[in-house]
């Protein structure tokens, strides 16, 4: 396995720069979550590493090579897209046998066959190795799909939204199984998906794009904690966070434009006014679950909509003009339109500017 | 408002069963959402309603009247599609308005009968703007518009939002619920996002291959799932089914999951409902949220091994290792840090589910 480093790496197409000035470590043996919306870049990126993209600037190094100048084959890294491209007339094991036989390999065959077995105990495809893959089941072919990449022993995985085919349970079953099967290769994993769910529960990092800009890498729990900008706040965590504007009046935040106040406990408001500076306004940040449906909450609404997820509600609150939205347990049963009172948990707000978007704490 | 009322419908394609012995009542100014995965019939079973799909056996009645002679146009009923299919040389005003126009209503009027459904909809400062110009949501919205300016009996709808992205989903999800709230129509919605039945549905019928599993309250299928599809159908993350044997001993009842050497303790009458199944072959349900989890030795929690920690931000799923079986809980963020950390498990009884494994069935509770 192998660390990966990225130096200041620029793709356009025409007129439309798709990845702006990317550099980023990926440590050796580290699943490295590339996430954003579509057209964030991510795929262009995970391309120009592989080699099947040809990047304008910038360096791309896999361990200690600089790979520009090499092929795609001869950079050693397998790659595994959504559509699982398998032949499907041939049986499981042809398939995964197939890179191996490659001429550049020049792998003698007696070691194919143990290869191949080992992949296939891995995944739990044994029982299948002699089946024509048209023959098997969406999470079959992906596995084989990944069979495929391991059996190689590459120096680098690379996977374009592979679990985007498969069902809602299915996926949720293949994340933990792909994760686990990553700790125990020890590999170096880089995993491009827009789903923010895949990202927080599979990555050890995450790097958000938006745009063709690397806007934040971090931990899951730092980039749901503490996030960069206004764009990773809203685009991790479902329901998503709560963003408004407010001014700063003494030690309360009025909401604008229609009203509401906020009176902030003296420590917020201390730390509030000293990233403000001299800003008039700022971008007023909070997690549904930070906000607290509570008798003589400071915060007077009307119940907007209810929604029951079993293990969770999720209430919408209107204040003013403005529509909160809060979880809250289970049992919680409040008629819609009813009035209510919340309060948020003030040392989980966070601020961000106006017109960098940036979180004011990391500023 | 209307009321519907689907009677031993049936409908096959072929040798092939597309709804199989439906009944199902809906009730006047309901939201019934029609649940399942692809291919279960509840597409099958929309447009039968509205008429574009004809029955082979059975009844659907509106009001009382079978509908069967009557064609889609005299059901008075609207169709919402997943796709916008809005005129796009017409503004909005003009596309919603369009229904109206076949009824020789004065310009007046349909200004009126526009502006009051757009406001509801939050769309009047759009009305002017070609669909081109719209946002998806916006465009989803217009449609909605149309669909519901005319006042049918009945409002059907087929993944209307399943177009839309994540977080605009979110949003279209507690609008349209507010919007039945204020219009009170009857409204019967077609989805296989579990998400979308359990925050806007009254009552959700979920269905597989053709067959109705279940009918209830979204709180009613979450806790009290009646098979082993639905438990696992609904809920994310999914219900830990898992294997397990159960054993009487005085009035409490031993139940051990694979390669567990001590068992989980409940009372008799668990032992009860599975002697009353007449085998063994039993699988015990629990949601994550159910399975308890402390960092030290508590009496009757069984210990167990942390395999992978999933952060979701608000919470964390772990993967717990109980004998060789592994059960997925839901904890506080941060409860755990590290992998392969001790941990000892116990399961809330209340909310524990036995099943028939065979019949696939919930066991019946002693009440």
């Amino acid at each position: 396995m192998a660390n990966l480093t990225l130096k200041n790496l620029s793709k356009s197409y025409g007129d439309v720069a798709a990845v702006r000035n990317l550099s980023l470590d990926i440590h050796d043996r580290e699943f490295f979550v590339l996430l954003g919306p579509t057209g964030a870049g991510k795929t262009t990126t995970l391309r120009c590493i592989a080699g099947l993209e040809r990047p304008e600037s910038g360096e791309v190094w896999i361990g200690d090579d600089l790979v520009n100048d090499w092929s795609a084959a001869n950079r050693d890294v397998a790659l595994v897209f959504q559509q699982y491209s398998l032949y499907p007339n041939y049986t499981v094991r042809k398939n995964l046998e197939f890179p191996l036989r490659s001429k550049l390999r020049q792998l003698p065959a007696k070691e194919i066959g143990p290869r191949v077995q080992k992949a296939a105990e891995t995944l739990r495809i044994s029982h299948l190795l002699d089946r024509r893959t048209d023959r098997l089941s969406g999470g079959e072919m992906q596995r084989v799909a990944i069979g495929r990449a391991i059996v190689r022993e590459p120096r680098l995985f690379l996977m374009d939204e592979p679990l985007s085919n498969v069902d809602a349970k299915l996926r949720e079953l293949l994340r933990s199984e792909l994760r686990q099967l990553q700790l125990k290769l020890g590999a170096t994993l880089v995993f491009v998906t827009h789903d923010q769910v895949e990202a927080m529960t599979m990555g050890d990092r995450i790097g958000v794009l938006c745009e063709g800009e690397l806007v934040q890498v971090g931990t899951p729990y730092e980039v749901y904690n503490f996030p960069g900008n206004t764009f990773v706040a809203s685009f991790v965590g479902t329901p998503a966070i709560n963003l408004f504007d407010a001014a700063m009046d003494g030690n309360k935040l009025i909401v604008v434009p229609k009203k509401f106040e906020i009176a902030l406990q003296p420590a917020i408001g201390a730390r509030l006014k000293e990233v403000i500076g001299p800003r008039d306004t700022v971008r007023v940040g909070v997690r549904p679950e930070h906000v607290k449906l509570i008798a003589g909450g400071d915060i007077a609404g009307r119940l907007y909509g209810a929604e029951d997820h079993g293990v969770e509600m999720i209430l919408t609150i209107q204040v003013a003009d403005h529509l909160i939205r809060a979880t809250s347990a289970a049992t919680t049963r409040v008629p819609v339109n009813a009035p209510v009172q919340v309060a948020f948990a003030q040392d989980k707000l966070h601020f961000f500017d106006l017109e960098t978007t940036k979180n004011l704490a990391q500023a | 408002m209307a009321e519907l009322d689907l009677i031993d419908v049936e409908k096959h394609f072929g040798t092939n069963w597309v709804i199989r012995k439906l009944n199902l009542r809906i009730n006047h100014g309901e939201f019934v959402v029609l649940l399942g995965p692809s291919g279960c019939g509840k597409t099958t079973t929309l447009r039968a309603i509205a008429g574009l799909e004809e029955i082979d056996t059975g009844e659907i009645r509106i009001d009382g009247k079978p509908v069967e002679s009557l064609p889609a146009s005299e059901r008075d009923i609207a169709f919402v599609f997943q796709l916008y299919s809005l005129y796009p040389h017409m503004t909005a005003f003009e596309n919603i308005a369009f229904p109206l126009r076949a009824f020789r209503m004065s310009d007046k009027e349909v200004r009126e009968k526009v502006k009051s459904v757009a406001k509801v909809l939050r769309i009047e400062h759009l009305l002017n703007k070609r669909p081109s110009a719209l946002a998806g949501g916006d465009m989803q919205r217009v449609t909605i518009g149309r669909a519901l300016v005319r006042r049918p009996k009945a409002l059907l709808m087929d993944e209307p939002i399943g177009a839309l992205d994540a977080k605009l989903r979110e949003e279209m999800r507690v609008e349209l619920r507010r919007l039945h709230i204020e219009n009170n129509s009857t409204t019967i919605y077609v989805t296989h996002d579990q998400v979308e039945a359990m925050s806007m549905a009254d009552r959700i019928a979920i269905m597989n291959e053709g067959v109705l599993q279940q009918v209830g309250s979204p709180m009613e299928v979450y806790s009290w799932p009646a098979n082993l599809f639905v438990a696992q159908f609904v809920g994310s993350p999914i219900m830990n089914v898992v294997n397990c044997r159960v054993e009487a001993s005085d009035s409490t009842t031993k139940v051990r999951l694979d390669g567990m050497e001590s068992p989980f303790q409940f009372g008799g009458e668990v032992y009860r409902r599975v002697a009353a199944a007449g085998h063994d072959d039993i699988a015990l349900g629990v949601r994550p949220e159910a399975v308890l989890v402390e960092r030290a030795e508590q009496p009757g929690y069984l210990p167990g091994e942390v395999h992978l920690i999933e952060p979701l931000g608000a919470y964390d799923i772990l993967d717990i290792g109980v004998g060789k079986t592994v059960i997925r809980a839901r904890t506080e963020s941060r409860f755990v840090t590290r992998l392969h950390e001790p941990v000892w498990v116990q399961l809330d009884k209340e909310r524990t589910h036995f099943f028939d494994k065979k019949s696939g069935l919930a066991l019946p509770s002693e009440r």
